[in-house]
């Protein structure tokens, strides 16, 4: 977090198998959360059964960025998809588990085993 | 607190440098929150502030700007948000203060309880008093005062 400055958002879309992966590296901050929900919003509606969110470049995540997520499974249980979060920063991992939403989303430490599992 | 006059524009503009406390008034866009921010948090790394102290700060000032911008003035381009600020080698203070009706914090649903994981919103004032030391709203509830000690941890 050096400077502490609003680093730019951005988001790696890929497939991983059948799985549907973003990258996010940056600031998850207000400014910039819609960019996550349509990254995400992408592979919903390609109906991907397996998104996986590599959180392990983002520096920054406030209640904005927690919505974009939550917002993407919901839209996703309509076709019995799910979200895995990996390896997120410790700062990103609090923000979560103060949030209690590491018990809707499973954090797995790399992106095989969010995979695999 | 000394501070001159508020002066509202497109830009953050702040007034009262060297005062006791300084001011910034901002439009009602979520894009002006970054320039609060990086004001207070480059004070704050000044101050040698720990990083999770700084962290702290910006969810806080994210969460209460959002409030304020979004809920409090419904993104009104003619209401404006105030921030006033005080950081200090011991402790940081920040007060957020919108142009809109306010609303009762305590109604506020509580988003950790179970029933509510699954709602995307309704996060911003948990996540302020988990990472404050203090967050106090006025009793019209258009205006919150934070403040965050500076643990002096590397």
């Amino acid at each position: 977090m050096a400077g502490q400055v609003r680093k730019a958002l951005t988001l790696e879309v890929r497939q991983a198998g059948s799985a549907g992966v973003v990258r996010a590296s940056g600031s998850a901050d207000i400014g910039q959360c819609e960019k996550l929900l349509a990254a995400l919003d992408q592979l919903v509606a390609r109906r991907t059964a397996l998104i996986v969110l590599d959180l392990t470049d983002l520096e920054f995540i406030c209640s904005q960025g927690l919505g974009a997520i939550i917002t993407a499974h919901l839209k996703s249980r309509h076709h019995k998809g799910q979200i895995r979060l990996v390896n997120p920063q410790p700062a990103v991992r609090e923000v979560l588990e103060t949030a209690r939403l590491t018990k809707l989303f499973p954090i797995f430490n790399d992106l095989d085993e969010a995979v695999r599992a | 607190m000394a501070y001159g006059h508020a002066v509202a524009g497109r830009q953050a503009s702040r007034v009262g440098r060297g005062a006791l406390a300084e001011k910034m008034v901002i439009d009602s866009d979520l894009r002006a929150a970054g320039k609060v921010e990086e004001e207070i948090l480059k004070e704050a790394a000044r101050h040698g502030y720990c990083e999770a102290c700084r962290f702290a700060i910006r969810l806080a000032l994210e969460e209460g700007l959002n409030n304020a911008i979004k809920h409090g003035n419904g993104f009104d381009p003619a209401k404006h948000v105030e921030v006033i600020y005080q950081v200090g080698p011991r402790e940081t203070s920040i007060t957020i203060i919108d142009q809109g009706r306010g609303f009762d914090p305590s109604s506020v649903p509580d988003p950790r309880a179970d029933e509510n994981l699954e709602k995307p919103c309704g996060r911003g004032i948990m996540l302020m008093r988990a990472y404050m030391d203090e967050v106090d709203f006025s009793p019209k509830g258009n205006t919150v005062r934070m403040v965050k000690r500076n643990t002096g941890k590397a």
